[in-house]
């Protein structure tokens, strides 16, 4: 029923950091005390947490999925990690980039620290993605 | 004797190897007529798109009012075309060489459902389908763009059976 990937200890750890991260993300996003949104009240503090509310909804089910299509539809799991780097590497973009004078984060210690980690859940995806397309034939 | 053996199935090797990937040899695959006719609507869409972005940005188009182009959405259609035209370049410059084609694709299709997520949430209250027709039009049509990008990446025919 399940398959064995055979992935490298490499891929197991980008996967784990991945995970800590996303876990890390909403657990932060999950305790934001509500005092926090009283002091800032602000239009756009309040699109910025609808706009992460969408994305954390995304990233739940790609948490949920994820172990899901590794170990049942392997196949398709190069398929979806890229996917997810895209996406990953898109909203990055997005907010530092294209969204600068649209959205603005709460003034929290957490979510801070959280953004400025960002880069390096897009690394741990792009190793998954590198080593998942990369990988060799034989062993799929 | 031996060694010049396992040189000639090196050079083979590298050879055969060179050819598959990089040469327009005979084995190259030739899309479907429904791949390019749904690549020509994805080309033209895209263009269209940043066209339109173009002649807003110049004030060329009526009905545009200021407060909607103040809200930030001037600075985000700029960035996004900008975006597009890349993916579309690199997604031209793919289906070209035949290699690669399904991860560009998909990375467009990911940065499509993104923006299109971002501008429904963001911009939902400043959209009024009669007060910008052009824009509305682009808006309400994108999905079919989405599906039209979902199904050239299912029914595109790689070279490389790995890719």
């Amino acid at each position: 029923m399940f398959e064995n990937p055979q992935l490298s200890n490499f891929f197991w750890l980008s996967m784990s950091i991945a995970y800590a991260f996303c876990f890390s993300s909403l657990y932060t996003y999950l305790t934001i005390p509500e005092y926090t949104f009283e002091l800032n009240n602000n239009a756009q503090i309040n699109i910025t947490m609808k706009l992460a509310t969408v994305r954390l909804v995304i990233v739940a089910v790609a948490l949920l999925v994820y172990p899901m299509i590794l170990f049942r539809f392997f196949k398709y799991a190069k398929y979806f990690t890229v996917a997810l780097t895209a996406w990953a590497v898109a909203i990055y973009i997005d907010d530092i980039f294209v969204l600068t004078e649209v959205i603005k984060y709460p003034e929290s210690g957490l979510i801070t620290s959280i953004q400025s980690l960002r880069p390096i859940l897009i690394v741990s995806l792009l190793l998954m993605s590198i080593e998942l397309v990369f990988r060799p034939l034989t062993a799929d | 004797m031996k060694n010049k053996n396992t040189n000639n199935l090196v050079f083979s090797t590298i050879l055969g190897n060179g050819s598959d990937k990089n040469s327009n040899g005979k084995d190259y695959n030739v899309q479907s007529s429904t791949f390019r006719l749904i690549f020509s609507f994805i080309n033209l869409y895209a263009l269209i798109l940043i066209l339109l972005f173009f002649i807003v940005k110049g004030n060329l188009v009526e009905g545009i009012d200021n407060n909607f182009l103040d809200t930030g959405f001037s600075s985000v259609l700029n960035a996004r075309a900008m975006l597009l035209f890349l993916l579309l370049t690199s997604l031209n410059i793919t289906a070209y060489f035949n290699y690669g084609f399904k991860y560009v694709c998909l990375i467009m299709l990911v940065y499509m459902l993104n923006s299109a997520i971002d501008n429904a949430v963001l911009f939902s209250g400043f959209m009024h389908i009669t007060d910008r027709p052009y824009f509305s039009a682009f808006n309400v049509t994108r999905p079919l763009f989405i599906i039209a990008l979902f199904w050239v990446f299912i029914i595109h025919k790689d070279k490389d059976k790995s890719d």
